[in-house]
């Protein structure tokens, strides 16, 4: 026996016209409203880029922990040879012991660095290749110039606040971990912020990250060649203007340049108000 | 002088004289002038008048002219103004909808026309990225004047200036990575 009913909008062929009417409607808007959902998100900070933040920050912090009390060092002596006069008398054999010494604190500054640095190279080019990556990917291969734009300004091009823009040009003037920390906080949170910051948040570590690893790789060169040339010194008892040099850079790398204040982008001024859209607005 | 040397040097006269004229005529151009108005409706019904009339070739002069206008009296209306304009000129011919688009957001948008393109940034963009940029600053200069001086939006105007920074950086960072993979 068969108990199943023909359907009811078969019966009428008006009725059956507008229940199909009212199905294909129905069925348009789950489909939209599923589109939307579904709206693709660009993907710049995979998880393993948070972690190599973090790491990173706590590599440098660790390096600065270490240097602080050794420049320190350094700098105590460097103000005694100073306050001795020292400088022009070379030959008398306190000033060439005070010499050594801060040759001796120099050498345990490069030593450091060096047990350091490799940690810090890994971590910095693990956080550069995956970035590397996101950026080829999602904002090289999958756009156009315009979609770029578009994920730049937003979905609305007159409503985007500029508090919202998380950019960081600008980064001496900042000890290297608290930069780190910045980036992974930001970096962290960016599930709350939009597209457009993310793409220039993503460029911006980048290339801090690609500087960072040239920087690093240099150094480590240079670490190797001043060890060499520090040695020999060491039985001459020589202060190298190089010498002073390179101590300058490692502190304003590490713990900034006090005189650089980090630069952040203000909300533009004028008013919010905009009323007219021309129908040949793109 | 013989009368054959009077011939040719009437002759050299005549054309030179031939020359300086057309020349006149190209400077003046007394059949296309520009509007002398300063009210910017009746400087667009003079230049609709005009370019009805034969002077179509000379659409980007009045499109500057009237642009000159609306800078004497900003506000944000002239960017209606000027829509109703191009589509008109749309709809009389003298223009296609892709140009007036071109005129319209080069300078009343803060998305910039020299930004665009139908392949991916890797391939089209960044072999080009110096000239891209180099457009997009020029470009920046024209909705400065439309934006700014002609419609008063400032806040249209910095978001562009914003976005030219934006696309510099981005741009600089996703060459590198596309570069990389090379």
């Amino acid at each position: 026996m068969n108990n199943k009913r023909p359907l009811a909008i078969a019966a009428d062929p008006a009725r059956r016209q507008a229940t199909l009417g009212l199905l294909l409607a129905g069925t348009l808007l789950i489909f939209a409203q599923s589109v939307l959902a579904n709206t693709p998100t660009i993907r710049l900070f995979p998880t393993t880029v948070v972690e190599d933040l973090k790491q990173t920050g706590n590599v440098a912090r660790d390096m600065e922990t270490g240097l602080q009390e050794v420049i320190g060092r350094l700098d105590q002596q460097q103000q005694l040879y100073v306050e001795s006069k020292c400088d022009g008398a070379e030959n008398d054999a306190g000033c060439q012991r005070l010499a050594r010494q801060i040759g001796a604190t120099y050498l345990d500054m490069l030593t450091i660095m060096e047990e350091r640095l490799p940690d810090m190279e890994h971590t910095v080019n693990n956080t550069r290749i995956s970035l590397e990556r996101g950026l080829r990917n999602e904002l090289g291969k999958k756009m156009t110039p315009w979609q770029l734009q578009e994920t730049l300004i937003g979905k609305t091009a007159t409503s985007t606040p500029a508090q919202s823009s998380p950019t960081l040009r600008g980064r001496s003037g900042m000890r290297l971990s608290e930069r780190f920390r910045q980036y992974y906080q930001l970096v962290a949170t960016s599930g709350s912020q939009s597209d457009q910051s993310l793409a220039v948040l993503a460029s911006d570590i980048y290339l801090d990250m690609e500087e960072t690893s040239v920087l690093i790789e240099r150094t480590r060169q240079e670490i190797a060649r001043a060890t060499l040339m520090e040695q020999l010194n060491q039985s001459f008892g020589i202060i190298t203007p190089e010498m002073m040099e390179v101590v300058g850079g490692v502190k304003t790398i590490l713990f900034g340049d006090e005189d650089a204040r980090a630069l952040v982008a203000g909300p533009p001024p004028g008013s919010v108000e905009q009323a007219y859209r021309s129908p040949l607005e793109q | 002088m013989n009368s054959q040397d009077l011939t040719s040097t009437f002759r050299i006269f005549v054309m030179i004289a031939g020359l300086m004229t057309i020349s006149a005529c190209a400077s003046n151009e007394p059949g296309c002038p520009s509007p002398q108005t300063r009210n910017l409706d009746s400087a667009i019904s003079f230049v609709k008048t005009s370019l009805n009339s034969g002077c179509e070739a000379h659409f980007d002069r009045y499109y500057d002219d009237l642009l000159t206008i609306a800078e004497g009296d900003p506000k944000p209306e002239n960017k209606r103004i000027f829509s109703e304009f191009l589509l008109w000129s749309g709809d009389q011919g003298l223009l296609s909808t892709r140009q007036a688009q071109e005129y319209y957001n080069r300078f009343f948008n803060v998305k910039f026309m020299s930004m665009k393109g139908d392949y991916n940034n890797c391939s089209h963009t960044c072999p080009n990225k110096q000239r891209v940029l180099f457009d997009m600053e020029r470009e920046l200069s024209d909705k400065e004047r439309g934006l700014l001086r002609v419609s008063e939006d400032r806040d249209g105007y910095y978001r562009a200036d914003r976005l030219y920074q934006e696309v510099e950086l981005v741009l600089e960072a996703t060459c590198t990575a596309c570069a990389a993979s090379r």
